[in-house]
């Protein structure tokens, strides 16, 4: 009897750890694919491994596959360091390949960060690009006058997606081709993600 | 010592099947919220239904895009194939149709780049009769989501992709 408790407590404590690490990996994103950013050009498609497709649906349920659109997170800034709500960053790039993509703020529940900034996202239509087609915006809890911006009050500690619809065919066939927008801290500050539920995942 | 390797065996078979059945449980459990969220419990299927813009607040499926304006069908086609039009938005916005099976797979997508005007397919089962000359989808599961979405940066474009979307139809073929 004992000898049976003893195997079903091994088994349970199995599963349980079994059932543990698969959610660990899930929210552990996709993979690298430069520049700090992570990305899949399986996502939602019926290629995706059984890995790819239980991450995909804990952090970007019904993605379309890479020949609608592309993306692309990041958590960390170039230097490497977790993007949080009390710094602010510089967001650059130059042209990306598709018709159209934005760049947005996600908490780390996966959902958008509670403020009212209507300030989100910075996509396509919204950025000046120079001659060249290169941009910035600035990734900031405060205002930026005369700068475009994306809000990151109340995001806590978040990640950024980049959205490329209709992707070009060379932009599908190798992701590691594509020239993605970099990331750089300006500045830090204690009170930088001032606002309700600064900090907080959100 | 051969308890010992039993006890070690067991814990390793049991670590696995937990590992893998939750990989494998987890994309239809997911949906399966998704699904239960976007239909009212079930009430609202083979119709759409249309999200107001975007914002902080919006809670119904993870990293909603504040840059479109999402519809979105739950479909069920226990009784049958559904028919699905979708108009497209005025001045050439862009916008895309997508089905997704319960296991999230794409199935398939119709965007108003090779659809500018209006897309219309049927969806159905395996087996299931369609009507001749409809464009057809076949469905790997009996229930998925159709999706709505529609490039709608700011108030005025929301404001046209919400028109247009008005005439979304998602009903029995």
């Amino acid at each position: 009897m004992a000898s049976r408790a003893a195997f079903l407590a091994v088994a349970a404590l199995g599963l349980v750890i079994g059932a543990g690490s698969a959610v660990a990996w899930m929210g552990r994103g996709l993979a690298p694919v430069g520049g700090g950013w992570m990305g899949s050009r399986v996502a939602g498609s019926g290629e995706a491994d059984p890995w790819t497709r239980a991450r995909v649906a804990l952090t970007g349920l019904m993605a379309l596959n890479r020949h609608q659109a592309l993306y692309f997170v990041r958590r960390s800034d170039d230097a490497g360091h977790p993007l949080v709500d009390r710094c602010r960053y510089r967001l650059s790039g130059g042209p990306l390949p598709g018709r159209w993509w934005s760049v947005t703020v996600y908490a780390a529940d996966n959902y958008l960060p509670q403020n009212d900034d209507h300030a989100l996202s910075v996509d396509a239509t919204r950025v000046h690009p120079d001659g060249a087609g290169r941009w910035q915006a600035i990734a900031s809890a405060r205002e930026e006058p005369g700068q475009v911006r994306v809000s990151t009050r109340s995001a806590g500690q978040f990640d950024l997606t980049l959205r490329i619809y209709a992707p070009t065919a060379a932009a599908q066939a190798d992701l590691a081709a594509i020239v993605l927008p970099r990331v750089e801290r300006i500045d830090c500050g204690k009170g930088a993600g001032a606002g309700a539920g600064a900090g907080e995942g959100a | 010592m051969r308890r010992a390797a039993r006890l070690g065996l067991t814990f390793v078979v049991a670590l696995v099947i937990g590992h893998v059945g939750t990989i494998l449980a987890a994309p239809h459990a997911i949906m399966a919220v998704a699904m239960a969220r976007l239909s009212q419990r079930g009430d609202v299927v083979n119709r759409f239904r249309f999200a107001p813009r975007v914002d902080g607040a919006s809670r119904s499926v993870v990293r909603p895009s504040p840059d479109l304006a999402y519809g979105s069908c739950v479909y069920d086609l226990a009784q049958g194939p559904i028919r699905v039009r979708a108009a497209a938005t005025a001045d050439h916005g862009y916008g895309l149709i997508a089905v997704f099976a319960a296991n999230t797979d794409t199935l398939a997508a119709f965007d108003t780049l090779t659809h500018p005007q209006g897309i219309d397919f049927v969806l159905a089962l395996p087996g299931q009769p369609v009507p001749a000359g409809a464009s057809v989808v076949r469905a790997t599961t009996t229930r998925g989501i159709i999706l709505d979405r529609r490039l709608a940066p700011d108030a005025a474009a929301f404001a046209a992709a919400d028109r247009a979307r008005a005439g979304d139809r998602c009903g029995p073929a």
